[in-house]
């Protein structure tokens, strides 16, 4: 293998992700194209910590609706990622041979991606899922597999223990060596939950994938199957503490919750972070206008977005359109959503190019959760809302009511 | 639109704008909150396939570079063509600055005549408007025109301008005018389309005799031999040309039927992507009829007013029809009516600065009041 085109890490990216518990969301895009904080996409995360923690090769694994995050990824430039060498690769299943097949699961996807990783012969991979939000360096933490001389470094942070039933949980020993893995265990012995993001040793993780693959009764799954090998072979499995924001926004609930996060200085999601920027895709629009009658506060507001009405609590993204005397609270407007004049939004989500009628009500304001799930009102994208037409909290419009 | 290149000047009535370009060009001027004068110059062009592209420039050309770097961001980048950045030196053995267009082209005729392109867009850099230069192409070839100047509708002020006599085919009479006007008449607006080759020779000559004054030298004196047609640019287009100008075309974006023409016509405007969080109203704020860009942090009043990127108002404090440009800060109960504050400055807690109407007060670079 030639060694001129050799990078020491490569990141891999799962970006195939079906978010079936988004819904609507998901309908037409895959999970980490759907729109987060105003400007955002949710890909952007990965993406730019990967740039951020200077690894600058990317592979993004695509499977499912690819078109929009293909579209949305082009050449990397806006993560300057458009790169002579490197960059970023956008990775859908192919036809190989006299067989083409769907990724099975996230260890067959790097596994039918190994010829992608060869060519850039790496000492590591860095394995990373696209439905999180969160900023961190992951020279530090590939540092922290280089000085352990692991083989595996799994990213862990700390939940509460009725929360680690939900997680995959890591239970360590004093020196944060890995002897045990429980995916979402009944009752858990320690409150370490992987966040999905893995380092690898390339030519370990190589073979792994290669048995895991002959094995035919293995799901070729991370967490199911390569993980729990490697801890039966006894490999050098670690754990790699993460303090700071963390949130899989898998469901509605939790993607509403981290966009209100961003509204709240004590939730430690600080985008403003000009030594850990946020790059996106950028909208090249104007500036948003407040107008006369508006009246925004403990919002945020982004490019090209147009107001007329009260807001409360929301976070509007950029090219929405929020008529005269409409209320929006405790919300998420996507780009390009219209909320016509007298509309009344609350704790909802309304998806991009959604169209809400005059005098139409969506969702109603919500005092807590409900077992742990805030009771959303969803309008899906480009669905149309007839004036006065009343969608109730939890209720997921598909088509125009 | 293949067979056409661009040249804009950098640099015009940088002395009437006092403070307000002692750092920078009037291409790079920032304007409406996002942008600087130059993008709307850039885009249209692009946007009509014109995509090579000549900046003359003059002095302080630094903030131009830093904005424009190699042009990526109005997709400038280009194998063929793209951006090439001249500095303002006459000819090469020469110290001295071009006084004028005339010099200016002839500094560049090199460049000009390398290009492929049978015809040039020249343009200043101090307007904003959205055109699609196709159909002014289209104008020129069937009024069968020598050169097509771009005019508009409006009345003359005190600042400089052309004013220009013509029936719908071509230009009668041309003549500067300094005195305000309450009717409209058709005004220049220093975008002229003409064949390269005729260009350069009308600029030879011109130069040849010492003569630096496009508008004076060329146009005036042409009159009668050449055949000019009037263009007249129906969408708003802003002029600016001095610190009263820069504020009244800055207060017109407000109108969102000016906006609409301005942003929404033919062309998207571009600009320097600067990856800005969205804008964070507080609990206190309280935003009327403003223009808001990225990444500020509102706790105070804005009233009538056009806040850059990373502006900052803090509670208690007011901003009444006044700009306040990228990274401005006015602290608690600070106070700015009627002015133009620049890159950069802070207005300290419960400090207050005030102009008039017909004279904002301009508070240069890095200040703190």
């Amino acid at each position: 293998m030639k060694s001129r085109n050799k990078k020491e890490c490569v990141a891999m990216l799962l970006a195939g992700g079906q978010g079936t518990r988004l819904g609507v969301l998901t309908q037409d895009v895959a999970k980490p194209a759907v729109p987060f904080g105003g400007k955002y996409r949710i890909i952007d995360f990965p993406l730019s910590n990967c740039v951020n923690s200077g690894i600058d090769t990317i592979g993004v694994l695509t499977q499912y609706q690819p078109f929009e995050l293909n579209q949305y990824i082009g050449n990397g430039q806006p993560w300057d990622l458009d790169r002579l060498s490197g960059g970023a690769y956008v990775l859908p299943p192919y036809v190989k041979g006299k067989e083409g097949e769907w990724y099975k699961g996230t260890a067959n996807a790097i596994y039918q991606n190994i010829n992608f990783i060869d060519r850039f012969n790496p000492e590591y991979v860095v394995v990373l899922s696209g439905d999180h939000i969160y900023k961190m360096d992951y020279d530090k933490m590939l540092a922290a597999h280089k000085a352990k001389g692991a083989d595996c470094t799994i990213a862990v942070i700390g939940v509460t223990l009725e929360e680690a039933s939900r997680f995959g949980i890591m239970n360590t020993d004093k020196d944060d060596r890995i002897f045990e893995f429980e995916e979402k265990p009944k009752q858990p012995k320690s409150t370490n939950a992987s966040m999905g993001i893995y380092v690898f040793t390339w030519s370990v993780l190589r073979r792994y994938l290669i048995d895991d693959e002959a094995d035919e009764k293995s799901q070729n799954d991370f967490g199911k199957n390569v993980i729990p090998k490697m801890l039966a072979d006894g490999r050098k499995l670690y754990a790699y503490r993460f303090r700071g924001y963390w949130k899989d926004v898998g469901t509605i609930s939790s993607l509403w919750e981290a966009n209100m996060d961003l509204l709240d200085a004590s939730s430690g999601l600080n985008l403003n972070d000009p030594s850990w920027k946020i790059y996106a895709r950028n909208s090249a629009e104007p500036p948003h206008f407040s107008a006369g009658s508006a009246d925004i506060r403990n919002s945020i507001v982004s490019e090209g977005a147009m107001v007329l009405g009260s807001v409360r609590r929301s976070v509007i993204s950029h090219s929405a359109y929020i008529g005269l005397g409409a209320v929006i609270e405790d919300s998420v407007i996507f780009p390009d959503a219209v909320i016509k004049a007298g509309a009344v939004v609350r704790h909802a989500i309304v998806a991009e190019g959604a169209v809400i009628g005059e005098g139409a009500k969506i969702g109603e304001t919500q005092k807590a959760p409900v077992k742990g799930e805030w009771q959303i009102a969803v309008v899906g994208p480009g669905v149309k809302i007839a004036p006065s037409v009343a969608v109730a909290p939890a209720e997921m419009v598909k088509e125009d009511k | 639109m293949n067979g056409v290149m661009g040249v804009i000047f950098a640099s015009d009535n940088e002395n009437k704008l006092n403070e307000l370009t002692i750092h920078r060009t009037t291409a790079s001027l920032p304007f409406c909150g996002r942008y600087r004068l130059i993008d709307f110059t850039l885009s249209n062009f692009v946007n009509s396939g014109i995509t090579q592209i000549g900046i003359v420039t003059r002095s302080n050309y630094s903030s131009l570079m830093d904005h424009i770097r190699m042009g990526r961001d109005w997709d400038l980048n280009r194998k063929n063509g793209g951006l090439s950045v001249f500095p303002p030196f006459v000819l090469n053995s020469s110290r001295e600055m071009y006084k004028g267009k005339i010099e200016a082209i002839y500094s560049i005729q090199g460049f000009i005549r390398r290009s492929p392109e049978d015809y040039v867009l020249l343009s200043n850099s101090n307007i904003a408007m959205n055109i699609d230069f196709d159909e002014v192409m289209a104008a020129h070839l069937a009024a069968q025109a020598d050169i097509t100047m771009l005019v508009h509708k409006a009345k003359t002020t005190t600042s400089r301008r052309l004013v220009v006599e013509a029936d719908e085919n071509e230009v009668k009479d041309l003549y500067i005018s300094v005195t305000p006007s309450s009717e409209d008449k058709l005004l220049g607006l220093n975008v002229y389309l003409i064949k390269k080759d005729l260009l350069l020779s009308l600029v030879e000559h011109e130069y040849a005799r010492g003569h630096v004054d496009f508008e004076k030298d060329i146009l005036m004196k042409q009159l009668g031999s050449l055949k000019m047609h009037p263009f007249v640019v129906k969408r708003h287009a802003a002029i600016v040309d001095d610190v009263r100008t820069y504020y009244n075309e800055s207060m017109k974006v407000l109108d969102p039927a000016v906006r609409e023409e301005l942003f929404y016509g033919d062309s998207i405007i571009y600009t320097k992507v600067k990856d800005s969080v969205p804008t964070l109203y507080k609990e206190n704020a309280c935003v009327k009829n403003s223009l808001i860009a990225d990444g500020c942090e509102i706790d105070g009043l804005v009233e009538n007013s056009i806040l850059f990127r990373g502006v900052k108002v803090e509670k208690g404090a007011e901003v009444r029809n006044s700009i306040i440009m990228e990274d401005g800060k006015v602290m608690k109960n600070g106070s700015v009516c009627y002015a133009i504050t620049d890159k950069n400055v802070t207005v300290t807690a419960g400090r207050t600065i005030s102009g008039y109407e017909s004279y904002p007060v301009v508070i240069v670079k890095d200040k703190t009041v």
